[in-house]
């Protein structure tokens, strides 16, 4: 290979102390490695919590009346909600496209009752964006041809003291106020593991809710998308759609503590990949400083044959790049098996938190998290490995700079 | 400018201070080197001979004094100009040769061409300056493969390889014995005549001083002889 003399040069000085040079790359390599397992999970634990709000009905996104973004009551309804979901459901990159209804009710079985948000639903899509009403364990899940039947959590159900085919009464307040009651068969109970979840859930027909709650129509559409990746340019082609009386709003801001929750866990491992990347950055700019203070001599006799400032700058830099480029490798090497095996096998959290319930503002969240991995791996272990190293080079090029020919050489002869 | 005069050196001094501390290495030393000269700088340690070269070469300032080297005042060069100086029309030989131990012989003299900006042509001049120093079989061994001899005429060769008009030698045979010393000195000689290269070296080596066409003599930081071999006797600065 016909490398220039000045690249020999540096890659030459790197394996003249080969201890210290491997040493440095090995720094490099277990701190990116660390940050790489890191951003692995963090990510996979984001991922895990988008899915897991998409998928407890939330949607990825949701098209609601424009006054929800004010006022985010209940009796809100679409207008003419049914084209809207057809136009919808018709469109790149929707996967499940679905309407709710919601309305405070008191379930009564007997003496016992339970205050309960009541959401509409059609029985055919919502299975598609809500996995908690997958998990009925006893009894079966809505039908839209059997009307007043309804749907609880296991909790609610404990709670009345009913089971599958039990009758229960439902009270409402109607849209002038009014009081108005329908009795509701029981149908199902769901068992999500999360008591939070199971005291809350339960489902009607969408047009058993609108009897009961004297409001017609879908309060907002669900939307569930095929990757998750395109929810900014989907709802963007969806607002050009739909007109003044609808807006569209994301799982973030329909959930936004859970938005937080991933923003914060982002932030800490942005905090800890800072810090790993600065011991690295030190530690490296102290070794290369050691190299650079050992060839003071070297330097000088250098710039004695008429090696300019910037040449010498050029040699520390790409000596900071080699070891930046092994480096990369390195940490790729040590994190890749770590981060394949929680991408594929994931970490299981159900020891860790026992019994604490996985429900958060009704979704349920996952106790195994997945790592992601990827393509992504090789840019960030390039990028934090080569950044870490030019800029730890710049210190140890100054001061090779700074140093004075004719000092040097009759300090050292 | 006279145009053979390729150093001219008027009252220059050099004061080095650290701290309270100063050391005077040279009392105003006025010095002409023409074209072509073959010329030692002899002297006790300490009389200032390796602190003249230093300023020749542009490693260094003078304290007070006028220092041009090929017409061109040193005081008045930017240190990229200086670094230029030393690329394109300089060479230097060090005592403890100091060649980069992480390259070859070979390596070592085309470094110095790269610099230039030389192109493909530049493995072709390096291989023939090793040619014609006898250094062809040793061209891809790394200094620490070398005898101290032979280290030393690979030091001459990165030296002469961009053809400078001026080399500087700073005690070039005082590591090495006198066979060595002898070779090297025969060579440095041999392109001095044929290449008209200018030499100007410091040596405390009486085998060396006998081959000078010029011995200037330095002590305690003044020139008190300066003698052409072939009788003349130039007037010492004063």
């Amino acid at each position: 290979m016909n490398l220039p003399i000045t690249t020999r040069y540096a890659l030459r000085s790197l394996l003249r102390h080969k201890r210290r040079t491997f040493l440095s790359v090995l720094g490099i390599g277990v701190g990116c490695g660390i940050c790489l397992f890191l951003v692995s999970f963090i990510k996979g634990e984001g991922d895990m919590m988008m899915r897991a709000a998409a998928e407890s009905g939330v949607g990825h996104l949701r098209v609601a009346p424009e006054e929800w973004l004010h006022a985010q009551e209940m009796n809100l309804r679409l207008d003419n909600w049914g084209a809207l979901l057809g136009m919808i459901g018709e469109m790149q990159h929707v996967r499940v496209a679905t309407p709710h209804a919601r309305t405070d009710a008191l379930l009564a079985m007997g003496t016992r009752t339970a205050g309960v948000i009541l959401t509409g639903v059609d029985p055919a899509a919502e299975p598609a964006i809500n996995r908690l009403v997958r998990a009925v364990t006893e009894g079966e899940y809505l039908d839209a041809g059997r009307r007043g039947e309804v749907v609880l959590g296991k909790g609610i159900a404990r709670r009345l003291g009913i089971g599958v085919s039990d009758d229960l009464m439902v009270t409402a307040s109607g849209k002038g106020g009014e009081m108005r009651g329908a009795m509701l068969r029981v149908r199902g109970i769901v068992a999500s593991g999360s008591q939070m979840l199971d005291n809350g859930l339960c489902q009607v027909l969408l047009a058993d809710l609108e009897e009961i709650s004297g409001y017609r129509g879908a309060a907002e559409i669900s939307i569930l998308l095929d990757n998750y990746e395109r929810i900014d340019e989907t709802a963007s082609a969806l607002r050009e759609r739909l007109g003044e009386d609808a807006v569209v709003v994301t799982w973030q801001e329909i959930v936004p503590e859970l938005a937080a929750g991933v923003e914060v866990d982002e932030t800490w491992t942005n905090l800890v990949t800072a810090v790993v990347v600065s011991v690295v950055f030190l530690g490296i700019a102290s070794a290369q400083l050691a190299a650079v203070l050992e060839r003071r001599k070297e330097f000088a006799v250098l710039s004695a044959i008429g090696m300019k400032g910037h040449r010498l700058v050029r040699v520390m830099l790409a000596e900071g790049v080699i070891l930046g480029g092994a480096g990369a490798l390195a940490s790729l090497l040590l994190a890749t098996p770590f981060v394949y095996a929680i991408s594929t096998h994931g970490i299981d959290f159900s020891n860790m938190y026992g019994d604490a319930d996985m429900g958060i503002s009704d979704i349920l969240l996952d106790p195994v998290i997945y790592g992601d991995a990827g393509w992504w791996l090789l840019p960030l272990a390039f990028g934090l490995s080569l950044g870490a190293t030019m800029l730890s080079s710049l210190y140890p090029a100054w001061y090779a700079l700074s140093v004075t020919p004719s000092e040097a050489l009759r300090v050292e002869q | 400018m006279d145009n053979d005069i390729l150093i001219r050196a008027e009252n220059i001094t050099k004061v080095y201070r650290a701290g309270n501390v100063e050391a005077q290495a040279l009392r105003g030393v006025t010095l002409d080197v023409p074209a072509g000269d073959f010329l030692a700088i002899v002297g006790p340690s300490g009389s200032g001979k390796t602190t003249f070269l230093n300023l020749v070469g542009a490693l260094d300032s003078p304290s007070s004094g006028t220092l041009s080297v090929f017409g061109e005042d040193l005081a008045h060069m930017s240190k990229s100009k200086r670094a230029d100086l030393r690329l394109r029309h300089l060479g230097f030989v060090f005592q403890a040769y100091n060649l980069v131990p992480v390259l070859t012989a070979r390596e070592n003299v085309e470094f110095v061409l790269e610099l230039q900006g030389m192109g493909s042509e530049r493995a072709a001049r390096a291989r023939e300056v090793l040619l014609q120093l006898g250094l062809a079989e040793f061209a891809d061994r790394r200094p620490n493969e070398l005898s101290g001899g032979q280290q030393q005429r690979v030091a001459v060769a990165r030296a002469v390889a961009s053809r400078p008009r001026l080399i500087l030698a700073d005690e070039p045979t005082a590591n090495l014995d006198g066979e060595n010393a002898e070779i090297l000195i025969e060579m440095m000689r041999t392109l001095n005549r044929d290449e008209g290269t200018t030499f100007v070296f410091s040596t405390h080596d009486s085998r060396v001083v006998r081959h000078a066409d010029r011995v200037v003599t330095l002590e305690d930081g003044t020139v008190t002889r300066d003698e052409r071999r072939h009788g003349e006797l130039e007037a010492p600065s004063a």
